[in-house]
C-alpha cells in the first residue's frame, strides 16, 4: 500500500520508516513548511506537496498517516475518512473529546481503518508488566504510579508551547498513561489534577494526578515538561503481595562520548529491542487492514484516553474533582 | 547534665531516641514510665535506666524533661501531665490524630510554661536540609511544585488500630513531609485533595494504607504526596522520603534515606539496604536536649506539629467528602 505522511517532523520521519519496514511505501509527504516536506520525501523516494489535502487525494495512496499538531487532527481523519483512505493517527487523537466523536463517525461513514497511535501499549516493558499484573504475581493490585517526561518539546515558538494547541504535558504526554492505566485496571471513576501550565519566565508544565479507577484502585500520574534535560518513565505498581517497578534510568545500555574541542559530551541511553514498539503498532494497523486481527488499541480507546485527560485538564480549572 | 525522662515505648522511635540520649555527654536517660510495664521494664533493662511504675512518681522524680512515645491517642494526656508537671516535652509525630486534640497540647504547655517539641527528626536529615540550602541560597529561584512520598512497610500493631492511632498511612505518612515543605518552603498550606484507603492489606488491617494527596501551598505552590504502607515484606529497607522541587531555575531531587549499601545475604535469603550517614535522629534529640537547657521551644514546636495534623485532618475530610478542603 502507498503512504502519505502529514506532518514531516520527528514523527512523520519515525512513522514512515515503520510503514517502510512493515512493506508498505511512501508515496506522498506533505508539510506546510515546505524544505520538511522536501527533506523527508527525498530520504523516501517520494514526492513532497505543501497542502495536506492534495496529498489525501492523490489516487495512489491508500494510508494517510497524520503527525500534524493535534488542533489539526480531526480535519484531516474526516477528509481521508471522506476520500476512503485509512488513517494512521499520532495520539492525542484530538485536541477534544467533541473532535475524537466526530472523527470516528467520519471514520465509520467512510469505511476506513482509524487507528491512533497509543504506542505505549507495545512497549515491552509495559507488556510485561502488564503481564505480571495480569499473571497474579503481586495478588490484587491496590496502587499504581506512572511518571512521565523531560525537557519540554518543541522549539520557542513551536505548537507545544500554546497550551491552546498542545494541552500541555497532561494531553500530549500523560496520556500515555492514562490509557495504559484504563487499558490494565479498567475505566476510571474521578480524577484530580493540577498542572502547572507556565509559559513565562520560563515555559514549563508539571502535572500531578490523583484517579480512583472503578475497581477501587487508586492510581498516581506524574507528568513533566519542567525537565532542563532528557526524558525518563518510571511505574511503580502495588498489589496485597508485592510490588513491580520499572525504571527507564536504570538503562541495558548507556553510553557516554569523551568531551572534545567539537561541543558537549552527549549521553545516550537506550533500550534496546529487536522490534521497535512503534514498528508493532504499525504491524498491527497493517494486520487489521488486511482483515487479519483486530488491533490492541480502538478509537474508542483513543477517544476515552481524551477524556480522561480532558477530565483532568477541567480539574486543573475548577480546582475540584472531575467524576467520568 | 540535662536528664529526660521516656513516657511509653510504644512507638518503636524510642528505642532510637533512648540511645541518642545515651550517646550525648551532656544528657542523660533519668527513668522510664509505660503503661505497659512489661515493655518498660524490659527497655529500662535495655537501656539502664529505672523503671517506674507510678506515672505521678515518675514526673515527680528529678527530671528536666519528657520524650512521649506513646500510641498517638494518648499523647494529649501525657502531655497533659507532664507540663503540670513542669517537664519540657518533646512529643512523637503526629502531634495528636485530630487538630481539637493538637490545640489542647499546645494550649498545655502554653499555659504551663514549658517547651513542647514535635519530634520531625527530618528536619536534621543532612540531604534534606542540603536541599533547603540549595533552596534558600537562591540559586534555584522560585519553587512551583513539588512531588513527594513517604512509603514504609506496615507495621501493623497499634498502628493499625484506629482506636489507638487516630488512622491509618495517611496518618503515619502525611505529617513528616508536610513539616518539610513548611520549613523548607516557609510557607503554609491552603488546601487538601486525597484518595485513600485500605489498598493493598484488606486480610490484615483495618485502617487506610496509602493516601494520594494533592496540595496547595501559599503562592499557588502545587504539592503532591504519597503517604503509604505500601513496602512489600521484602523490600530491600523500611521505606522512603523523597522530594522532587520544580522550581524556575531547575529541579532538586532528594531521596533522603538513600545513603546505603546493598547486603546480599545468603543467610537470610534476603537482600537489603544497609544505611550509612548521619542518624537525623540525634540532631532532633541534641536540640531537645539543648531547648531544655536554655528553657526555650524546641527547633521543631508544637505548633510545627499541629500544622501538619491540620493537613492530615483535611486530607481525611477531603476523602469523605469528595472535594477539596480548604485550610
Amino acid at each position: 500500500m502507498n503512504v502519505a505522511i502529514l506532518g514531516c517532523g520527528g514523527m512523520g520521519r519515525l512513522h514512515a520508516q515503520m510503514a517502510v519496514n512493515c512493506g508498505q511505501k511512501v508515496s506522498v509527504c506533505a508539510d506546510t513548511v515546505r524544505p520538511a516536506a522536501i527533506r523527508l520525501a527525498k530520504e523516501f523516494g517520494a514526492r513532497a506537496v505543501n497542502d495536506p489535502e492534495s496529498a489525501i487525494m492523490a489516487k495512489d495512496v491508500d494510508i494517510v498517516v497524520i503527525t500534524t499538531p493535534t488542533t489539526t487532527h480531526e480535519v484531516l481523519v474526516t477528509t481521508a475518512a471522506a476520500a476512503g483512505k485509512h488513517i494512521f493517527c499520532e495520539k492525542p487523537f484530538a485536541r477534544t473529546s467533541a473532535q475524537c466523536k466526530r472523527a470516528i463517525a467520519a471514520a465509520r461513514k467512510g469505511g476506513v481503518n482509524l487507528f491512533v497511535g497509543h504506542v505505549v501499549r507495545y512497549f515491552q516493558e509495559f507488556e510485561a508488566l502488564r503481564a505480571q499484573v495480569q499473571g497474579g504475581i503481586i495478588g490484587e493490585p491496590g496502587w499504581a504510579k506512572l511518571y512521565r517526561g523531560g525537557i519540554y518539546p518543541g522549539a520557542p515558538g513551536s505548537w507545544f508551547r500554546d497550551y491552546d494547541q498542545s494541552g500541555g504535558v497532561t494531553l500530549d504526554c500523560m496520556i500515555h498513561d492514562l490509557d495504559w492505566l484504563r487499558y490494565v485496571f479498567g475505566e476510571p471513576e474521578r480524577i484530580y489534577c493540577q498542572a502547572l501550565m507556565r509559559t513565562a519566565p520560563t515555559q514549563m508544565d508539571y502535572s500531578q494526578v490523583t484517579m480512583r479507577m472503578k475497581s477501587g484502585l487508586i492510581a498516581t500520574v506524574i507528568g513533566t515538561w519542567a525537565h532542563p534535560s532528557g526524558f525518563k518513565v518510571k511505574v511503580e505498581i502495588c498489589g496485597e503481595s508485592g510490588m513491580l517497578q520499572f525504571d527507564s534510568t536504570d538503562a541495558p545500555f548507556r553510553a557516554e562520548a569523551r568531551q572534545t574541542a567539537a561541543g558537549p559530551t552527549m549521553i545516550v541511553p537506550s533500550n534496546p529491542v529487536s522490534v521497535s514498539p512503534y514498528q508493532l503498532e504499525w504491524q498491527d494497523f497493517i494486520d487489521w487492514i488486511e482483515g487479519k486481527s483486530l488491533p490492541r488499541v480502538t478509537a474508542r480507546d483513543a477517544l476515552r484516553a481524551v477524556e480522561m485527560a480532558e477530565a483532568a485538564l477541567k480539574s486543573v480549572a475548577k480546582r475540584q474533582p472531575v467524576t467520568l | 547534665m540535662i536528664k529526660i525522662g521516656i513516657m511509653s515505648f510504644a512507638h518503636m522511635h524510642a528505642n532510637s531516641y533512648a540511645a541518642c540520649l545515651k550517646s550525648l555527654p551532656d544528657a542523660s536517660l533519668a527513668a522510664i514510665w509505660d503503661d505497659n510495664p512489661k515493655r518498660g521494664k524490659a527497655m529500662a533493662r535495655t537501656f539502664g535506666a529505672p523503671f517506674i511504675a507510678d506515672q505521678g512518681t515518675f514526673l515527680r522524680g528529678d527530671m528536666d524533661g519528657v520524650i512521649i512515645t506513646s500510641e498517638n491517642v494518648k499523647h494529649r494526656a501525657m502531655v497533659e501531665a507532664a507540663a503540670a508537671a513542669g517537664k519540657w516535652i518533646l512529643c512523637e509525630k503526629p502531634l495528636a490524630p485530630g487538630v481539637q486534640d493538637a490545640k489542647a497540647i499546645v494550649a498545655a504547655c502554653k499555659k504551663a510554661r514549658v517547651g513542647l517539641g514535635t519530634a520531625f527528626p527530618c528536619r536534621y536529615a543532612l540531604p534534606l536540609m542540603e536541599a533547603k540550602a540549595q533552596l534558600d541560597s537562591g540559586a534555584f529561584g522560585a519553587v512551583y511544585a513539588v512531588a513527594c512520598t513517604n512509603h514504609g512497610q506496615a507495621p501493623g500493631g497499634w498502628f493499625a488500630d484506629e482506636a489507638l492511632s487516630g488512622g491509618g498511612a495517611t496518618m503515619d505518612h502525611t505529617v513528616h513531609v508536610a513539616d518539610l515543605l513548611r520549613w523548607m518552603l516557609g510557607k503554609e498550606f491552603t488546601s487538601v485533595y486525597c484518595e485513600l484507603g485500605n489498598q493493598l492489606h484488606r486480610k490484615t488491617l483495618k485502617t487506610d494504607d496509602l493516601g494520594s494527596l494533592n496540595l496547595e501551598m501559599e503562592g499557588g505552590i502545587q504539592v503532591s504526596h504519597l503517604a503509604s504502607w505500601s513496602r512489600p515484606k521484602t523490600f530491600p529497607t523500611w521505606g522512603d522520603v523523597t522530594l522532587e522541587i520544580i522550581c524556575e531555575g531547575g529541579v532538586i531531587n532528594v531521596d533522603a534515606f538513600n545513603q546505603k549499601l546493598t547486603c546480599f545475604d545468603d543467610n537470610a535469603k534476603r537482600v537489603g539496604w544497609v544505611p550509612w550517614g548521619d542518624n537525623p535522629d540525634l540532631g532532633l534529640i541534641q536540640d531537645f536536649v539543648n531547648a531544655v537547657r536554655d528553657r526555650r521551644d524546641p527547633a521543631v514546636t508544637g505548633v510545627d506539629g499541629l500544622c501538619a495534623t491540620e493537613v492530615t485532618e483535611a486530607a481525611y475530610k477531603a476523602f469523605r467528602t469528595g472535594k477539596v478542603v480548604k485550610l
